[in-house]
């Protein structure tokens, strides 16, 4: 599909389930393609509203926790360069329990509507938290109805996927992103998801020490293994 | 949220007494319920810090939580009270309110 359309044209969706996963994941790759001029798409399924995390010390509780994520949220994108942030209204923790089937429509009605190039998302079982793998098994499931091949790629933490063969993947499965140009970008936006990432003092030293704390590589899977053959393992599009 | 003031909460428990109340109950880690509706008939807060509060309601429920540390008084004319840790994370919840809370 990248031929479609020129380099400044191209459109990338992620679709994930809360604020920050965009940032502690994979937060250098958008940052990268936002900075080429990639039209990036976010959706959260939830606003996060569940989480433990209330600041450090605490300044937020159940109640007002939504508000004070969907705002950093807001603010991540900002600096990761995303233009365009949608919710999709699910409570936190509950993603996996409600109808699966409109879930999925509702997902493959936005990649009609946005006709993206590339779609992100959890792996349905390598997701590693619940509302990750049910956003991801619906994810999955309306890009194959929306009868897309090629473009969707699994989002996976850190660098266990340097050894895929451990995971039942092989190198060709995998995509490997040089995020050392955007590291800048990936720190300010940790710094945005603010009660998060406050019990982390790494991530409040200067920028120098708290930089090297993140590697220069994000890592991919491949969703259709046949889309791996002759294809570049250094870039999603 | 501030630090649990005991006689302070007392006073806002009693607010509660007699009324209908939607609750929301959590410990974070493990269970959340939110919404479910009772009428309370005693409300009652003891320890020293962290603190328990116990709820009796319909005339044969109990509702207890303890590790209660801060709470809030909001404008919504509820009664938030949390349980933190000494990293800001919060294990237990527990909101009273005379309206549901949002979905």
């Amino acid at each position: 599909m990248s031929e479609r359309r020129t380099q400044a044209g191209r459109r990338l969706l992620a679709v994930f389930a809360h604020p920050d996963d965009e940032t502690f994941i994979c937060g250098g790759t958008l940052a990268k393609y936002a900075s080429e001029g990639v039209d990036i798409t976010l959706v959260s399924a939830t606003r996060g509203e569940m989480g433990r995390r209330m600041g450090n010390p605490p300044y937020l509780n159940r109640e007002t926790i939504a508000a004070a994520r969907e705002q950093e949220l807001r603010q991540a994108c900002e600096r990761l360069g995303i233009r365009q942030l949608r919710f999709l209204g699910i409570r936190d923790k509950t993603v996996e329990f409600i109808d699966g089937e409109k879930l999925t429509a509702t997902v493959e009605a936005l990649i009609r509507d946005l006709d993206p190039d590339v779609v992100l998302t959890f792996h349905e079982k390598l997701g590693g938290h619940p509302d990750h793998c049910a956003i991801g098994r619906a994810t999955t499931a309306a890009y194959r109805r929306a009868g897309r091949k090629g473009s969707l790629y699994f989002i996976s933490f850190g660098s266990e996927m340097e050894r895929p063969e451990r995971y039942g993947y092989t190198r060709n499965d995998i995509v490997r992103i040089d995020v050392s140009a955007h590291l800048e970008a990936k720190l300010a936006a940790f710094r945005a998801h603010r009660c998060q990432t406050e019990i982390d003092e790494w991530v409040w030293r200067p920028d120098r020490e708290a930089l090297s704390r993140f590697g220069k590589h994000e890592y991919f899977i491949r969703a259709d293994a046949a889309a791996g053959s002759g294809r570049n393992s250094r870039d999603l599009f | 949220m501030m630090n649990i003031d005991r006689t302070s909460v007392e006073a806002e428990l009693r607010k509660f007494v007699g009324a209908d109340i939607y609750v929301h109950s959590e410990a974070t880690s493990f269970v959340f319920v939110r919404n479910f509706k009772v009428r309370a008939t005693d409300a009652r807060i003891a320890g020293e810090g962290p603190y328990r509060v116990a709820l009796r309601f319909d005339g044969h429920g109990w509702l207890r939580m303890e590790a209660l540390t801060h709470y809030e008084a909001d404008e919504a004319g509820r009664l938030l009270l949390a349980g933190y840790d000494d990293r800001g994370r919060m294990h237990v919840a527990l909101h009273l309110g005379k309206e549901p809370f949002p979905e």
